[in-house]
């Protein structure tokens, strides 16, 4: 009797412990699945960090540097028949430029302001004008700042200098 | 009959008479004009023209710089072309530099590129391989701070043009969360 039991226990043990195995590999899969699931951060940036690629930070100072640039155009040896009289200053704006141009023209010497022009549109020039300042005759030194401000807003850009020797006659 | 016969003959005569007087005022025209074993005088006008300069240069120069960068040189910069549209040479100095280091405590300026542990030091220098930023800081051309200088960093033959970039380094306790402005003024003048 007693082994009839044993050989009945022995038939169904081996089952009912694969079956406790298989459980108890679904259930850890079940955690381990869960214990995956991350929350994703609401305040990442979709994109390649700034400042990694070089390449693309180039390209972006290269950008800002385009808007920088600034053509124009100056005579640098105006002629003034007088102090009070027009001389042939030849300021340009080419049209390339896409910004407005404002001209201050400072003696090197003394950095008196002899001349301010009003603001010069893209694609114009002022051939013949005047100083502010009536000079004595003589040959000056002085230094042409042009001055960029932006069209849309006129927000100012930058500026660079050009030498020129002015030459009032008499 | 007999008048129209009068007529064709005096129309015969008037035009005789006409193309003799044509043919002798232009034998006489040439003669005035140039008389044979002399010149005549031709007036020559002569105009100088004024020299003007005409330029592309950068008003302002932006940039990078960081220590992760590999090299000597650690100045992220843009290609800067500078051209001359007029046929005469132009040269380019530095005149000024201002510079800001407010965003950078205990920071102060080099002027070589042997800076100190908390100095940084930024120039110019001209591309010497195409459309490639300098690794090394041997050639460039340092910014003075706050003073006046006169730099030249380019020369610009007649229709020319010349690039450069901007180079630079920085000492190790240079704090890297801050920004800083360097603001040269560029002068361009006839060579």
């Amino acid at each position: 009797m007693n082994a009839a039991v044993r050989s009945k226990w022995k038939k169904w043990i081996f089952p009912a412990c694969a079956l406790c195995l298989l459980a108890g590999v679904g259930i850890f899969l079940a955690l381990r699945d869960a214990g995956q699931t991350l929350e994703l951060a609401d305040n990442a940036t979709m994109g390649v960090l700034p400042g990694v690629d070089l390449a693309q930070r180039q390209a972006e100072l290269q950008q800002q540097l385009d808007e920088s640039m600034i053509s124009f155009s100056i005579n640098t040896s105006p002629v003034f028949e007088t102090g009070g009289a027009e001389g042939n200053l030849m300021l340009e704006n080419p049209a390339n430029n896409a910004k407005l141009l404002v001209v201050e023209i400072y003696m090197d010497e003394t950095q008196e302001l002899l001349y301010q022009s009003k603001a010069i549109p893209a694609g114009s020039y002022i051939e013949n004008t005047r100083l502010d300042k009536t000079l004595e005759p003589g040959s000056y030194a002085a230094t042409a700042y042009f001055k960029a401000y932006r069209e849309d807003d006129h927000s100012y850009i930058g500026q660079v200098g050009a030498n020129i020797t002015i030459s009032v006659l008499t | 009959m007999k008048r129209t016969r009068l007529f064709s003959l005096f129309a015969a005569i008037l035009m005789a008479a006409l193309s003799t007087a044509g043919a002798a005022a232009v034998g006489s025209y040439q003669d005035k004009s140039i008389p044979i074993g002399s010149s005549s005088e031709v007036l020559m006008v002569g105009e100088i023209e004024p020299t003007v300069m005409s330029v592309t240069v950068p008003s302002y120069v932006p940039f990078h710089i960081s220590r992760s960068i590999a090299g000597e040189n650690k100045v992220v910069s843009p290609r800067i072309t500078m051209t001359s549209h007029s046929s005469v040479p132009v040269r380019v100095d530095v005149v000024y530099t201002k510079v800001d280091l407010g965003g950078l405590k205990g920071t102060t300026w080099g002027s070589s590129q042997n800076v100190g542990s908390n100095q940084v030091a930024i120039g110019f220098q001209a591309e010497t391989i195409a459309n490639q930023m300098p690794t090394s800081l041997e050639q460039t051309k340092w910014l003075l701070a706050n003073t006046d200088q006169s730099l030249n960093i380019a020369n610009l033959n007649p229709y020319g043009s010349s690039v450069l970039y901007v180079t630079g380094t920085l000492g190790a306790a240079v704090p890297e969360d801050s920004s800083f402005t360097v603001t040269p003024t560029f002068v361009v003048s006839k060579a």
